[in-house]
């Protein structure tokens, strides 16, 4: 009877890890025909976009074969900017076509989390948004990590506003300060910083009187740092002014969170990656910008960015560990891969039908020499 | 004499009498009534809110392309996108979680209730498993890692592919956060079984262990398995200890099935990360798809829900007839 009844519970237990594994076998099953599915899938992908770029794609692919002795199996961890990332994933997407048996992960917890870990010797690239900081190469020289940098593409920072904000359009360096740098703090209507515009020459000021919603990244992020280091630190330095920005802004790790404070309001004023805000151009306005207060307003474009003539733009790189690239052959031919065959499309199709803006021919024959020259 | 006075009082007499003819539908009694019901409603209400915007923002995914969905990783496109690795990494957190918490945790209630003398070093212990039960579960992450990522690198998988960060450690993870609460309920159960049972049991000449295994246990059981099962259903839809523990958010880099033992080396990826992963990427058409791996997500906990009520009830029904 005892035992029966044990036998009944052990029983029931049983049928629900079965139930559950059913339905996991079901997904085991299709996962299998999945593999296959992929390729043929991205396949018609890469036909139904044709351009150019994916002409030379299938040329790469049919010269794949005499390449097969660079594709070594192995695994490859990635970490770091989130605005990178989805780079590194497209090649790794792209990469895994031709080497399947190359397992790259690609994590983006932000640039300065990537580089703790980096500097951890937990990974082997290092996707950054700005270049490394002294005191992350220090850590990196204390635990004896050597790495490659490689500038791999240029990114916007978009300053963006509400649609409906339209006294809004330009607003130079002078004005972003005065809004949005150390002295601004406690500002809660535009027109608070019209003072301070003013005495910086800005020919934008008076502001609207208006209430100042500020939405913008948070600290951890790359793009809080590359903002302030574009944009605010030269005024702040001649202003003598120590915080470089306001304190008073809760800042988000999260892009999409960003643009939704500046769909929320009218009169909103925040900024986010040039490809994040082109994404969601239904629901932010660009704000062009001039470097100097009645300088030239450049809008952001991929044009404006590739040519440095918009003033809020920059680099994006990748930092490879030299070590790791020694013992592990995967991670060679990945890299190769990223800065070769899988660069234009990685780069420019980071987000499927959009991305980031393409190093010329220059710069990215540098990356390649220093690539060529580190391994 | 002027007890009972008041009774005998007029007034209070129409008093009762009104309230005894209209049945104690009176004013106050209605308005308490509707304020409980309005309650209610409002938390209904919530979750309905909830179920009806994310499965009409869902619905283009899980009409069109529900195998698919349920059968591909994470891609940089939303259409090719899904949450294979995400249910696969739930799957075997879930596996952990009854394989190691629901014996241990039962175990140690068994122990507590019907062992342990009623010392101070007991109640002690006792009010420490109540206040772990009530830890946030970011802390378990914290502890996950220390343990099981830094301490055990390397042992629980190849430490160049994983850095530690396996599924085994985040599995072990969320039993921990699920042990606490395991051995609550299922020792309340286990006070909750009569002493009379237990004493016919003894006088009939049963000892200790044959009593908890033939009377205390299988009359428990109802109360055991609603917590248990609870409890992990609760771990499963855990996301913080899982960020800690280094759960992937972006792309994972693995081809094992969905039962490949491999995996549990491997690095590992569950249906909340997922859902955070979605959720943080650009452009309307994820919006879709995180909603749809949301409905994913509660349709396997929900389900676990579904299953306590199902096995408690038939417990039940069983133990009376």
């Amino acid at each position: 009877m005892k035992a029966t009844s044990l036998a009944k519970l052990l029983g029931l237990l049983l049928a629900l890890v079965l139930v559950a594994a059913a339905c996991g076998s079901d997904d085991d099953d299709t996962e299998a025909g999945d593999a296959t599915d992929e390729a043929t899938e991205e396949s018609t992908d890469d036909d139904a976009d044709a351009t150019d770029d994916d002409g030379a794609m299938e040329e790469d692919e049919d010269a794949a074969p005499a390449d097969a002795g660079a594709c070594a199996a192995g695994n490859i961890n990635i970490s770091g900017s989130s605005t990178v990332e989805p780079i590194s994933t497209k090649v790794a997407e792209l990469y895994e076509e031709v080497c399947p048996d190359t397992f790259v992960t690609v994590d983006g917890p932000g640039t300065g989390d990537g580089f703790a870990l980096f500097c951890d010797g937990d990974t082997d690239i290092s996707d950054a948004s700005r270049q490394i900081k002294e005191s992350e190469a220090e850590t990196c020289a204390a635990n004896g990590v050597e790495y490659t940098e490689l500038l791999i593409a240029f990114d916007g920072i978009a300053v963006m506003t509400n649609p409906a904000n339209e006294a809004v359009s330009c607003l130079s360096f002078a004005d972003l300060y005065a809004l949005l740098g150390g002295q601004s703090e406690g500002f809660e209507n535009w027109s608070d910083a019209s003072d301070l515009g003013a005495s910086l020459g800005s020919d934008v000021a008076p502001y609207p009187d208006a209430p100042l919603d500020i939405s913008a990244p948070g600290t951890e992020s790359g793009t809080y740092d590359s903002f302030i280091e574009i944009v605010l630190e030269g005024i702040a330095e001649e202003q003598g002014d120590e915080q470089l920005i306001r304190q008073d802004f809760a800042g988000n790790a999260q892009d999409n969170v960003i643009i939704e404070g500046i769909a929320g309001s009218d009169t909103s004023l925040g900024w986010v990656g040039f490809a994040f805000a082109e994404e969601n151009l239904d629901r932010v306005k660009e704000i062009q910008i001039a470097a100097e207060p009645g300088g030239e307003c450049i809008s952001p474009t991929v044009e404006t960015i590739a040519d440095g003539s918009y003033p809020v733009s920059r680099g994006l790189y990748i930092y490879v560990n030299n070590a790791k690239v020694a013992e592990n052959p995967a991670l060679a031919g990945y890299v190769d891969f990223y800065l070769g065959d899988g660069y234009t499309e990685g780069v420019t199709r980071a987000f499927g039908d959009s991305g980031y803006v393409e190093l010329p021919a220059d710069l990215l024959g540098e990356a390649q020499a220093a690539w060529e020259s580190a391994k | 004499m002027a007890l009972i006075e008041p009774i005998l009082n007029k007034k209070t007499a129409e008093r009762v009498e009104a309230q005894i003819r209209s049945g104690g539908r009176n004013t106050p009694n209605l308005l308490f009534q509707g304020s409980l019901l309005a309650a209610l409603l409002f938390a209904l209400f919530v979750l309905g809110v909830l179920l009806f915007d994310v499965i009409t923002d869902s619905w283009p995914v899980l009409s069109e392309r529900f195998g698919d969905f349920l059968a591909s990783p994470k891609r940089s496109s939303a259409e090719a996108s899904g949450v294979f690795q995400g249910l696969r990494g739930t799957f075997w957190i879930g596996v952990a979680v009854i394989l190691l918490t629901f014996p241990l945790g039962i175990a140690a209630a068994v122990y507590l209730e019907e062992y342990a003398p009623d010392s101070r070093l007991t109640r002690l212990i006792d009010i420490n498993i109540r206040n772990l039960a009530g830890v946030p579960s970011v802390v378990y992450g914290i502890l996950g890692f220390t343990l099981f990522v830094s301490l055990f690198n390397g042992v629980l998988g190849d430490r160049e592919i994983t850095l530690g960060r396996t599924t085994t450690a985040g599995a072990l993870t969320l039993a921990i956060l699920a042990l606490p609460v395991v051995i609550i309920t299922s020792a309340e159960a286990i006070r909750a079984v009569p002493d009379s049972l237990k004493e016919a049991a003894y006088g009939v000449g049963a000892t200790k262990s044959e009593v908890i295994r033939s009377h205390i246990l299988p009359y428990a059981a109802p109360g055991i398995l609603t917590g248990t099962l609870l409890s992990l259903a609760r771990a499963l839809g855990e996301a913080a200890p899982l960020i800690l523990v280094g759960a992937v958010q972006g792309r994972l880099g693995s081809r094992t099935g969905f039962f490949g033992l491999e995996q549990l080396g491997e690095r590992f990826t569950a249906m909340p990360i997922i859902i955070t992963g979605y959720a943080k990427e650009p452009g309307s058409d994820w919006i879709p798809v995180t909603a749809a791996a949301i409905v994913i997500l509660l349709l396997v906990v929900l389900s676990f829900n579904a299953a306590a009520v199902l096995l408690r009830n038939r417990f039940e029904s069983k133990r009376e007839g």
